[in-house]
């Protein structure tokens, strides 16, 4: 249960990266096409996200961005809390449970940069926030699981007694 | 590997309890967590086969009540049979024009699925006689349209409605409501009195999302008997295709050739899943809106019109006096450029500010009285977590609820029904109701000073509100609906019948009806 919790953990913060490199990558291309004559509004948006009619290839970008965010991540982060139920090492079930609510706060701050682009902006920070914890919420567990390894003296420090 | 030894596993065996509670509290936990989202997940499907009649819940808007066992809702599916002592329930079938009067206008339309090229790119689509958009309908007011639809290869099958025209409701075309979807080598035949007068448009109401953003779909005009004021009468349908803006099909301008000085009438129809802005070289007028004449349309200059999706506007501009042209931008992508063959001009720079149609024109009389509503009902659009049908998701909601446990909205034939519309859900709706056209009141609690402003498709954005009425005169089973066609599919619709109406058509069922 550790390393399935460990490598949720980590599968956490990976997706926060790949989060932001795709949309990075689908705002680059965004600009590329605008730059040739591109026109983007509500109409071809909505094509692009409906049939797939991609105006440029890097739109896959935003759309990878949206399932991941929807779908994927809160998914993982969701196993991580029941798995963090079964690992027997203090503090897993509360680490697992922030990232679950950073996860969800991510979702809802998203969807309401929609409406209100600041909320955007906040989308972008709380994505550290989010790496961070989900990486400290993995390496915690590694110094936790230390025992097992060489560095004994760690591991008795991270024991919970 | 002294540490090792002093793994914390070894502490559980101090006393039975605690290792219990250590075993059973995570398995606790984790039920408690996965039982509502399976309950949740289950709640959501739907039945394999299944009535709108038995969606949702009823809304009677405050107004009277359904006859127990009336109306067939509720799992009173079989209730228009005999033995039942109630109020005789009509049939959507039985809503049809004079069946004994000739057609005045008679089409065939054949729909296939094909690729289309458009733009230089190859694209699968679907066509109607051989081209996307199908060929335009147009109509004198007062004749009967007959349109016989026959389904050569569209594999999920086709229906067609008549967007913004008040049918009769066996007519409308919403596969498994008003009709089965029509499959291969089958036939359908509409028949409607073009009683309105305006620009309306057609398209396939079955699959609808992938099919009418394939360009299953064409244009329909109804001409006044007097026929109009411009010399010039040009419809312009905007459609994307593949991520390809067209007019007409075409990726190009749509090049309409006018004398110095002729006015012309651009009717525009956005055929396509958002909002577009509208706007044009030197003035404009905004004849009519989704069919509808303004009353005493002004001078326009320096703004844009908006065009929700599903909606149609009728702009007249004049072709200068000096020989020069004139360009109706449709977004920014595609023009109407009107003018002497061969003449152009620069693209004018995009407003920033747009035509308010709650104060456009001068007030006329509604023909109604909204203050006397028998019925009121709520429309609140929200976006939530949640499942529908079987699959997670941020998904739309109506007062509160997810598809299918949506409001049915109730009616008698005769009642004046007032909408207050409200947008939580952060984005913009289109929001349309069949076979009626419904007029705004107020938008923000702001009150309408303008023209009367009738609409069958409304660009509702996230925090608006909106107060629109209606008469409830075309008894049947209508769709209210979002005409983002992916937000339909998502489960944005809803339904208005009327009391003792029942349909005898099926979601699913042998037809595969889908109407989304």
């Amino acid at each position: 249960m550790r390393t399935a919790y460990k490598v949720l953990a980590y599968l956490v913060a990976a997706e926060v990266a790949v989060q932001a490199i795709v949309m990075v990558w689908g705002i680059a291309g965004l600009g590329k096409w605008v730059d040739g004559g591109g026109v983007l509004d509500k109409a071809v948006f909505e094509e692009a996200m409906g049939s797939g009619g991609m105006p440029f290839p890097e739109f896959a970008g935003l759309l990878v961005h949206g399932i991941n965010g929807m779908f994927v991540v809160p998914l993982i982060a969701l196993v991580l809390l029941i798995v963090s139920f079964f690992t027997k090492v203090r503090g897993a079930i509360k680490w697992a449970a922030i990232v679950f609510a950073l996860v969800v706060a991510q979702g809802q701050i998203g969807f309401l940069g929609h409406e209100f682009p600041l909320a955007g902006a906040l989308h972008g920070l709380n994505a550290l926030v989010l790496f961070g914890t989900a990486f400290y919420a993995g390496r915690r567990l590694r110094a936790a699981a230390a025992p097992a390894a060489v560095e004994h003296e760690q591991a008795s420090t991270a024991t919970p007694v | 590997m002294i540490g090792h030894s002093r793994h914390p596993t070894h502490r559980g065996a101090k006393t039975g309890s605690p290792r219990l509670l250590r075993v059973v509290l995570p398995v606790l936990a984790t039920v408690a967590i996965v039982a509502p989202l399976g309950w949740l997940w289950q709640a959501s499907r739907v039945p394999a086969v299944y009535s709108v009649m038995e969606m949702g819940y009823l809304d009677y808007g405050g107004g009277a009540v359904s006859n127990p066992g009336g109306g067939g809702h509720g799992g009173h599916m079989e209730g228009h049979g005999p033995g039942h002592d109630m109020a005789p329930s009509r049939l959507v079938t039985d809503m049809v024009a004079d069946p004994a009067r000739p057609a005045d206008v008679r089409v065939e339309l054949v729909t296939r699925q094909q690729m289309l090229s458009v733009g230089g790119q190859s694209v699968p689509g679907f066509t109607v006689n051989g081209t996307s958009p199908g060929p335009e309908i147009r109509a004198r007011q007062g004749q009967l349209v007959e349109v016989q639809l026959r389904n050569e290869s569209v594999t999920d099958g086709v229906t067609l409605h008549w967007h913004g025209v008040d049918v009769p409701n066996a007519m409308d075309g919403v596969a498994g409501v008003t009709q089965d979807a029509v499959p291969v080598g089958g036939s359908f035949t509409y028949r409607f009195v073009a009683e309105q007068v305006g620009s309306y448009w057609y398209h396939s109401h079955q699959v609808s999302n992938p099919q009418v953003a394939g360009g299953l779909l064409g244009s329909l005009v109804v001409t006044p008997r007097a026929g109009i004021a411009q010399q010039v009468d040009v419809s312009a349908v905007a459609h994307t295709y593949g991520g390809v803006r067209t007019i007409n099909g075409n990726a190009e301008d749509l090049r309409v050739p006018a004398r110095p000085a002729q006015r012309v009438r651009v009717r525009v129809s956005n055929t396509d899943n958002g909002p577009m802005k509208i706007w044009t070289t030197g003035s404009y007028r905004l004849l009519a809106v989704d069919g509808t004449e303004v009353h005493q349309p002004t001078e326009v200059t320096g703004r844009s019109v908006t065009l929700t999706a599903g909606a149609r506007a009728d702009l007249e501009v004049k072709a200068p006096s000096d020989g020069a042209a004139v360009r109706v931008q449709l977004s920014k992508a595609t023009a109407v450029i009107i003018g002497p063959p061969g003449a152009d001009t620069a693209v004018p720079p995009q407003p920033a500010d747009e035509l308010d149609l709650l104060s456009y024109g001068t007030p006329a009389a509604l023909g109604f009285d909204p203050a006397q509503a028998t019925r009121q009902f709520d429309y609140r659009i929200g976006r939530r977590p949640g499942f529908v049908k079987g699959r997670p998701g941020m998904w739309w909601s109506i007062n509160g609820h997810l598809y299918p446990n949506v409001p049915m909205y109730v009616v008698r034939e005769g009642d004046v029904a007032v909408v207050h519309i409200d947008n939580r859900s952060g984005e913009v709706h289109p929001m349309h109701l069949h076979g009626h056209h419904v007029v705004v009141l107020a938008r923000n609690g702001v009150a309408a000073t303008g023209s009367p402003w009738w609409v069958d498709s409304l660009n509702v954005l996230a925090d608006q509100t909106y107060d629109i009425a209606f008469v409830a005169d075309n008894p049947g089973i209508w769709m209210d609906h979002c005409h983002n066609l992916k937000h339909a599919a998502q489960g944005m619709i809803a339904h208005l019948m009327y009391d003792g109406v029942d349909t005898p058509y099926r979601i699913a069922g042998p037809a595969d009806n889908q109407p989304e």
